[in-house]
């Protein structure tokens, strides 16, 4: 459009300004879209006193003697199911990279399937499945909770693989493995000093839409009788009027924060970035 | 025994055949170049001798040792690939330390070693800069002097210069073979460049659906190609269908022309169904010099190519390429008129299909 504009100044300019009016158009009415019911819920979530604006809903949010634990029990259990998914989705896209790029589709499929089954679908094949012998899970509330972080595991994976996946497409890993393996390097070395600094952004990226997902799940910790953010939040939302909307915002800004640390941390090794776009 | 030797090399994937029968000895301090058309096992060969690939039959041994079953990060030998394969995550000093560095050298060696290849590839002002900071030509200079930085037994270079552009592509291949000489490295060149091929080897492998179809200088490769295959892949080539007339003499009959050839075709019957040779700079005009083919022709068209022009001749009913070296005064003739080239008995060329 632009570039346009150069030749003939007068016939080219309207169309022009009439698109930049369109784009501010669309960017305008997609902000409202967003802010709408995010500063309705903001404002909602002031009104806890009588007749004035403040803090109120979150003070008694956070008085409230189940709420921390309920806080803490999530970011434990999001923490644990980082941590898992790591372990078995890095070794595993890594693998599948450099040695088994046929199985690429079918790992691909596997790890989509979460997106299939609905929750509520899932949880009752679990609960089914792993509360009569030999895989009794759901005796106890720990080890329910070791089924429920297994679970996350599992709906982590969509998010994770395909964060590792693209990590691992931006640096070429076949190559870099056998250019380090050439100049005499053994797998510790190759994936500690070559592979793991090289995905730092992408295990990061995968991380948090990991954690995001786990701190605000509902469906499958409800009917797994866990008390975590997800069931608290909706035991609020009956009980209460104003302190729901605190929780959300509360919400939105630990996610917003994790944004945040992806875009900070992303903006650390823009060296990626640029190295991919000059290729 | 030679310095590096693969012998009897054949590389199977499936039931594929990928490198069939691969035979070759390198000297110690010899640059070999692989050369052959895409998917004739050229990369798969290297291959083997990086240790990235196990060999379905034969035995690759090194300087005396047999590594045809060693780990790649158990043998000693550097390799530069396409890509450049530098460590994003590291400086260019870092990369260049990285081999070194694995192997628990002591660190004023390693950073000593270092400083002493970045001035080998003339990199100083750039030791602490990451790749993405350098250009193609750059990497690939700073991925050599990692290779070399280990003190490989031999370097293997899997077409270096193809994903740079044509001005580097000449320079970086000059300075390579320069710090080969240099360090009097064995090297192993993979291209599928004739013309680099050509200049940067002392010994040229021809590789066609791999197999071996030639080995030798440069010099031989182009001016005694012993297949069809290889005089048509090194240098441009004219070839006609033909039928021999006289195997004793050799005399050739090409669409009802003569030519006399000083290829071997005493086996051959009279009337046999053959295919002729010959080079476009082998042909010259009659005005100039008489040898043992003169041949009535038509012009049909011409050609500038810069440094030589190229001249397209009908002889009977086959057409053939003549090149002439341009030159400023360089009388052309007539689009249409009739000429005789000639050429001699050797540059008429009778190859094994
Ligand atoms: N891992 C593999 N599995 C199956 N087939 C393979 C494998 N690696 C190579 N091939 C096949 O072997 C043949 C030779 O491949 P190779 O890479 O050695 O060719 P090349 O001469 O290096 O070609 P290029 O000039 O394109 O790099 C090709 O047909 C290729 O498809
Ligand atoms: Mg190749």
């Amino acid at each position: 459009m632009t570039t346009s504009s150069v030749s003939s100044t007068v016939v080219i300019k309207p169309p022009a300004t009439r698109k930049r009016w369109e784009s501010w158009l669309i960017f305008v009415v997609v902000s409202l879209y967003f802010l709408i019911p995010l500063g309705a819920t903001f404002y909602w979530s002031l009104r806890g006193e009588k007749d004035v604006l403040g803090f109120e809903a979150y003070r008694k949010l956070f008085a409230d003697t189940n709420f921390l634990p309920a806080f803490s029990e999530s970011i434990v259990n999001a923490i644990a199911t980082i941590m898992l998914s790591l372990l078995i989705v890095v070794p595993t896209a890594y693998w599948v990279t450099l040695r088994l790029p046929k199985l690429r589709p079918v790992v691909e499929f596997i790890t989509l399937l979460p997106f299939v089954i609905p929750g509520i679908v899932l949880v009752f094949g679990i609960i089914r499945l792993y509360s009569r012998p030999p895989l009794l899970l759901t005796a106890t509330y720990d080890s329910s909770r070791v089924l429920l972080i297994c679970v996350y595991v599992a709906l982590s994976f969509p998010y994770m693989f395909r964060s590792v996946d693209n990590g691992l497409r931006a640096i070429d890993v076949r190559t870099l493995t056998e250019a380090a393996q050439s100049l005499g390097a053994n797998w510790p070395a190759i994936l500690f000093k070559v592979i793991f600094p090289n995905l730092r952004v992408a295990l990061l990226s995968g991380a948090l839409l990991t954690f995001a997902i786990v701190i605000g799940e509902l469906t499958i910790a409800l009917y797994m009788a866990q008390h975590t953010l997800g069931p608290y939040m909706a035991n609020l939302t009956r009980s209460k009027v104003y302190e729901p909307s605190a929780m959300a915002i509360v919400a939105f800004a630990i996610t917003w924060a994790a944004m945040g640390i992806i875009d900070f941390v992303g903006r650390g090794s823009s060296r990626h970035a640029q190295m991919i776009d000059t290729d | 025994m030679s310095y590096l030797s693969i012998s009897h090399i054949t590389k199977q994937f499936g039931d594929t055949v990928v490198v069939d029968d691969f035979n070759l000895d390198v000297e110690k301090g010899e640059f070999v170049s692989f050369l052959g058309p895409s998917g004739c096992g050229k990369t798969t060969t290297l291959r083997m001798v990086a240790g990235f690939e196990i060999p379905t039959a034969g035995r690759i041994t090194l300087d005396g040792a047999d590594i045809t079953e060693k780990a790649p990060n158990q043998r000693n030998v550097g390799m530069i690939f396409q890509s450049y394969a530098l460590f994003p995550n590291m400086t260019v000093a870092q990369n260049i330390g990285f081999g070194l560095g694995v192997r628990k050298e002591p660190k004023e060696m390693i950073s000593q070693r270092v400083e002493e290849m970045i001035s080998l590839i003339n990199l100083e002002k750039h030791a602490n800069k990451y790749p993405y900071q350098l250009s193609g030509g750059q990497q690939q200079r700073v991925s050599l002097a990692r290779a070399l930085a280990i003190h490989p037994q031999v370097l293997l270079l899997d077409e270096p210069l193809s994903a740079l552009d044509a001005k580097i592509r000449v320079s970086l291949r000059a300075e390579i073979r320069a710090i080969q000489k240099k360090l009097g490295i064995t090297a192993i060149f993979v291209t599928h460049d004739q013309e680099e091929a050509l200049s940067i080897s002392d010994r040229i492998v021809v590789m066609n659906a791999g197999l071996m179809e030639q080995v030798g200088t440069p010099f031989e490769i182009y001016n005694f190609p012993q297949t069809q295959f290889v005089a048509n892949f090194v240098g441009s080539l004219n070839t006609a269908n033909a039928e021999v007339s006289d195997p004793v003499k050799g005399l050739v009959n090409v669409n009802g022309v003569q030519f006399i050839t000083a290829s071997d075709i005493k086996s051959r019957k009279k009337g046999d169904a053959i295919r002729v040779s010959v080079r476009p700079e082998r042909f010259s005009f009659v005005s100039e010099e008489k040898k043992d083919n003169v041949l009535d022709c038509v012009i049909e068209n011409i050609t500038f190519l810069g440094s030589v022009v190229r001249i397209q001749v009908r002889i009977g009913e086959a057409k053939f390429n003549m090149d002439t070296f341009n030159n400023p005064f360089l009388d052309l003739p007539k689009i249409g008129s009739k000429e005789q080239v000639t050429c001699s008995k050797e540059a008429v060329l009778v190859l094994d299909e």
